[in-house]
């Protein structure tokens, strides 16, 4: 039987079209283009080099609004099995608390599974604490800072780039695994696939579907709020002007300050 | 396994008491991360009249406990495994929510290394707490014992205060290199409490194949740092800022989109999500100076900013500014300090003659 693997996919802003609700301190996502977070087009590669290899069946696995429907029908368009979208007002301003919880009771509500990929971080707020926590949720063993995946027997080996060296670990399964970005080049969708998903459509649950009060989730369920907002005190700088002709002169002045060596000193 | 339930907070938030820190640890020797940690944890813990507390788990960890003495811990709590050598979030996750458990801490910072990174969350779910990613300023408040975290927001100039009022131990992490190490302290006085530990059972089938070792660039002590932005247009816009470099003695740098394109590894990425630096002369070149790239490089003495466009935010953070194409001014300020390095050298040889 195919092995079946869970992508867990966050919707991202472009990162250029932010806005901040100066008032609310709260990010206005609705201004800005969605895009599938970059780490994660990696992670459904990966899912996608087995798929190849030895057959798996694939589902995309999002938390977001419902705009974040496109970006899992790109995934599928890409060819991922399934799309589930878990949306509700309920679960909105989640910390990675509540949203690892939501999404580790989203892959419950999945049934059975052998692996679950996710990016190592997003754009947008980066803490990269959401895939070990849905790990912990669900009890299984993890793998994080990948750089390639692969199945052997009952077994999930991978390459972790870490500080000090290349790791290759081998993990029972079901495991899961995070996936550094640019460790592989993300295929581009099929027209044809892409047809399919969409006349397939995705599936949305709510709190109700995966039995969650809504008390537990979303910024009601989030151990951390953020507080207040500050500009972070500065040193002034002068920003001296230098035109390219001056660069003789800055280059001087870094001289006198003892910023460039010369074979005299060394001497 | 934690069950799939909300982040139920304790009743008696008084029972929580003392900073945790992570010891992390290889051959014997605390990580630079972990002692940045200690050494905050040690601030915060006077302020707020409490004890910092080191956490260790390691195979020997005699060295480990006296060298966090040396720098202040007031106690050490330490788990030698007996039956596993190496990293396992899932044995580590369980040893340290069993001290958290026992010991009620109030607070805990964890150095945001790869290792940090991969424990801190599966932690928080385990003990039903909440964590701040990333900091990059940490204050106690005593009157309400609350750690007072700051991490960079979303947009380009400001930082949020994140706060984790109802539930212990109020966690972070700090990239390694946030702060300065900390001093060692006159008269260490710490106890050490040592138990040894079988993991086997969690562990049975996580097993470490191959290790290959590489040694990674570290910036965080780098003298002179010449970084490029998206602004150098494509990988071979980093040809000019290595010969800067070179001619300077320096390392490169990079900004985080740059590297997330392949054009230059990660072991280069300054800033929030990379390394925080302070060297004596920061380059900037084709960076447009958003927030998380500065948390990275403002406590640099010297900042150069080369880039098109005269209103960029970068220009108020740096103290020269060059409002020009960056490969042409880079190229032109490396062949300047060739002509200034020779210069200097017929100087120093005229002297010699004279
Ligand atoms: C400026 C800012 C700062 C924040 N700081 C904190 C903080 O310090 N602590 C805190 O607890 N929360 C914080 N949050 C909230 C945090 O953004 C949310 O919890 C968010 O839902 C998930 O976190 P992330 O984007 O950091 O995910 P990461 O942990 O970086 O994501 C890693 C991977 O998990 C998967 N994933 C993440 N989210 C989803 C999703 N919605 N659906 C499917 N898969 C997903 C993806 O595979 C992704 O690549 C912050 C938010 C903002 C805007
Ligand atoms: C959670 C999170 C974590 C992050 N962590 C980091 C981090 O660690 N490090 C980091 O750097 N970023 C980080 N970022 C990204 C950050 O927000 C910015 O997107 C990034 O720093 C911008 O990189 P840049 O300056 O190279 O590119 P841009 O912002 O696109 O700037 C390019 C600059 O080049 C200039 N330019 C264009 N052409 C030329 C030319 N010919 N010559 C000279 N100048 C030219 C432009 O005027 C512009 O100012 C993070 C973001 C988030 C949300």
């Amino acid at each position: 039987m195919a092995i079946k693997i869970i992508v867990m996919m966050k919707q991202v802003p472009d990162a250029e079209e932010i806005f901040i609700d100066p008032v609310k301190f709260t990010l206005n996502r609705a201004q800005a283009r969605g895009i599938i977070n970059p780490s994660d087009e990696n992670a459904l590669e990966c899912a996608l080099k087995i798929k190849d290899q030895t057959g798996a069946e694939i589902t995309v696995l999002s938390m977001g609004p419902p705009a974040a429907e496109s970006a899992i029908i790109e995934c599928m368009g890409r060819g991922a099995d399934r799309g589930v979208l878990v949306t509700d007002r309920v679960f909105a301003a989640a910390d990675t608390y509540a949203t690892s919880l939501t999404l580790a009771a989203s892959v419950k509500n999945l049934g059975e599974f052998d692996l679950i990929i996710a990016g190592e971080s997003t754009t947008d707020s980066g803490t990269g604490h959401v895939g070990p926590g849905v790990a912990e949720f669900l009890g299984i063993d993890q793998a994080t800072y990948c750089t390639s995946l692969h199945i052997e027997n009952d077994a999930l080996v991978a390459e972790r780039d870490l500080e000090d060296g290349t790791e290759v670990v081998s993990i029972g399964l079901p495991a899961l695994a995070t996936v550094l970005i640019s460790s592989n080049i993300p295929r581009r969708a099929k027209l044809r696939l892409k047809i399919d998903a969409l006349r397939k459509g995705i599936e949305k649950w709510d709190h109700d579907t995966l039995k969650l009060p809504p008390e537990w989730v979303g910024i009601k369920g989030s151990p951390t709020v953020v507080g207040a907002l500050k500009i972070p005190e500065e040193r002034k700088r002068a920003a001296k002007r230098i035109t390219v002709d001056q660069l003789g002169e800055l280059v001087k002045e870094l001289g006198g300050m003892g910023l460039i060596k010369t074979e005299e000193e060394e001497a | 396994m934690t069950d799939l339930v909300g982040c139920i907070a304790p009743e008696k938030l008084e029972e929580y008491r003392n900073v945790f820190v992570y010891l992390e640890n290889r051959n014997g020797k605390i990580s630079r991360g972990a002692l940045e940690m200690l050494g905050k944890g040690k601030e915060i813990s006077v302020k707020l009249n409490e004890k910092v507390v080191g956490i260790a788990i390691g195979q020997d960890l005699k060295a480990v406990a006296d060298e966090a003495a040396s720098f202040g811990c007031d106690l050490i709590l330490g788990a030698e495994l007996s039956d596993f050598n190496g990293f396992s979030s899932v044995a580590y996750t369980n040893i340290i929510s069993d001290f958290i458990f026992e010991q009620k801490p109030n607070i805990f910072l964890i150095s945001g290394s790869r290792e940090g990174r991969d424990l801190v969350s599966r932690i928080a779910v385990k003990c039903k707490t909440g964590v701040a990613a990333d900091c990059i300023e940490l204050d106690g408040d005593p009157t309400n014992r609350l750690l007072i975290a700051w991490r960079p927001s979303f947009g380009d100039k400001t930082i949020d205060q994140i706060l984790c009022r109802k539930h212990r131990p109020q966690m972070i992490t700090s990239r390694p290199g946030s702060y300065k190490l900390p001093e060692k302290v006159e008269k260490p006085d710490c106890e050490t409490r040592i138990k040894k530990v079988k993991v086997g059972k969690l562990v049975a089938k996580h097993k470490i194949l191959e290790f290959k070792p590489k040694t990674r660039l570290d910036l965080t002590s780098s003298k002179i740092i010449v970084s490029g932005g998206l602004g150098i247009g494509g990988p071979k816009g980093f040809e000019p800022i290595r010969k800067l470099a070179k001619e300077l003695e320096g390392e490169v740098g990079a900004s985080r989109p740059v590297v997330d394109l392949g054009w230059i590894p990660y072991e280069h990425q300054v800033g929030q999500t990379g390394q925080t630096v302070r060297p004596k002369l920061y380059i900037a070149a084709g960076i447009s100076g958003k927030i998380q790239h500065i948390v990275g490089m403002k406590a640099s003495e010297t900042i150069i900013a080369i880039n098109t466009d005269p209103d960029a935010p970068i220009v108020k953070y740096s103290d020269y500014f060059i409002n020009a194409d960056a490969g042409k001014a880079v190229a032109k300020l490396a062949d300047e300090i060739r002509k200034y390095k020779k210069a200097h050298l017929v100087e120093a040889d005229s002297e010699q003659t004279a």
